[in-house]
């Protein structure tokens, strides 16, 4: 176990301390790859009796006309995963994202009147007294 | 002097402590804030307990190496046990101390044992009771997690993920879903299998979903979901997405992964793979590779593998 005092009698100092020093990851980390409108891609590799195998998927998921753009992966099973449910795989990226749904209903609450959906995390509530700015919908 | 980490269900000074000690830590805020933090929204303060929160969801979208989309810094990978059991003592001296309690053991949910029950009564095992975690509701309305919008100290979920996986700033209660995603439990013909014979390698190649191997069985990625995995799903509600630290049960369901490792541990050896020859497309699962944290100076998975002198559990009986 370390002798560093920060990690065994940690204190509210040594804490802010080190979220201080690590803010600039905690952001980095929320530009994981994401799909985009253009999808995104998994790579799958295996080798097989001296052959290299390479299979690229890309997956552009939509939930009424909205891009879906968290980054979905192919294991090399088929299974898909997700990391927003990151304790399950599936069989079909349909049966993730009807999981989606269910695990973030607020994302996925409301459609705009020009009959595109929300984007995903724009329907939270906001906090008392705050007015959460919409995004502009293309037309 | 070693703590000893309790079954939650058969201490009740354990169950009010756990309880003390989270609301505690979600009324403690250190300094940082949302805005830095860059959390979209007005900037708000974050509270130790939330910041825990963060810590996890930000390992979640650390992929190691960047170039593949399993394994991350905490998950899908060898780091799993030994980062999960860093995050564990982390939340256990800070809850020492916010209860002035160097004695304090973070308490674990034995699983396994309600797993046993008929899926009907594991929804109302004890741990779901008002003196335990509450209840299973969208929001949970019973115990001491409860949110009361009138009382700016109740417990409240601050900090969530959308369903793009980025991090947001909410204020609500807690939700669960027992049962609704997954019928049932891990049973203990499972945990026992974990200590099985079969089971003496820690992990092996591929070091992902598909490896064969303890870890990725205890993870539950083998048959999955299973065993750690399947506690998740079956718990449902905030225990589903990457901010799953959300609900203190969390920490419950892997202090119980930690008791199984530490078992697996006792019985088969102090031993980890990947060492640190490995490939560098292993960085960040090696031996001595660091594990990062938010809140406090990194460790390594070797620093992980003997705790003994800072606690043991009341049983190591799976």
């Amino acid at each position: 176990m370390s002798n560093d005092p920060d990690f065994n009698r940690p204190t509210p100092a040594s804490i802010s301390k080190y979220v201080k020093g690590n803010q600039a990851k905690v952001k980095a980390s929320q530009k994981m790859k994401m799909g985009g409108h253009g999808g995104a891609e998994s790579v799958r590799e295996a080798d097989y009796k001296g052959h290299q195998i390479v299979v690229r998927t890309t997956y552009r998921v939509e939930v009424d006309g909205v891009p879906v753009t968290g980054h979905l992966g192919v294991s090399n099973n088929g299974q898909v995963h997700y990391h927003a449910v990151p304790n399950l795989s599936f069989d079909s990226a349909i049966d993730l994202v009807k999981m989606l749904i269910d695990v973030f209903p607020d994302d996925f609450s409301g459609k705009a009147a020009n009959g595109h959906g929300s984007m995903p995390g724009m329907n939270m509530p906001g906090m008392p007294g705050m007015k959460m700015a919409r995004k502009k919908k293309n037309g | 002097m070693a703590v000893i980490r309790p079954n939650i269900l058969n201490n009740a000074t354990a169950r009010q402590k756990y309880a003390q000690g989270v609301n505690l830590l979600k009324n403690e805020f250190t300094g940082p804030t949302t805005q830095a933090l860059g959390i979209p929204g007005p900037s708000n303060k974050v509270s130790t307990y939330d910041l825990f929160v963060i810590w996890h969801q930000m390992a979640m979208m650390t992929l190691t190496p960047s170039t593949q989309t399993e394994r991350n810094a905490a998950h899908s990978g060898p780091v799993f046990a030994p980062w999960h059991r860093f995050m564990l003592r982390q939340l256990e001296l800070n809850l020492q101390r916010v209860l002035n309690d160097a004695t304090f053991g973070l308490p674990y949910w034995d699983w396994a044992a309600d797993g046993q029950l008929t899926p009907a009564k594991q929804k109302k095992s004890k741990i779901w009771a008002a003196d335990c975690m509450g209840n299973s509701g969208s929001p949970v309305s019973t115990g001491p997690f409860v949110f009361k919008a009138s009382d700016a100290k109740s417990f409240r979920v601050r900090i969530d993920v959308n369903a793009n996986n980025q991090l947001r700033q909410v204020n609500r209660g807690l939700r669960r879903g027992l049962g609704s995603q997954a019928p049932g439990l891990p049973k203990r013909a499972d945990t026992a299998a974990s200590l099985g014979t079969g089971m003496s390698t820690y992990d092996a190649s591929p070091w992902n979903h598909s490896s064969p191997g303890f870890r990725n069985f205890l993870e539950g990625w083998a048959q999955g979901p299973g065993m750690h995995n399947l506690v998740h799903v079956w718990v449902g509600g905030d225990m589903l997405p990457a901010t799953s630290p959300n609900d203190p049960v969390f920490f419950l369901n892997h202090c119980n992964v930690d008791r199984i490792w530490e078992a697996w541990l006792q019985k088969f050896g102090r031993s980890y793979v990947p060492t640190d020859s490995a490939p560098a497309i292993l960085q960040g699962h090696r031996l001595n590779d660091d594990l990062s944290s938010l809140i406090s100076p990194p460790t390594k998975p070797s620093a992980m593998l003997n705790l003994t002198a800072d606690y043991n559990y009341d049983s190591l009986t799976v």
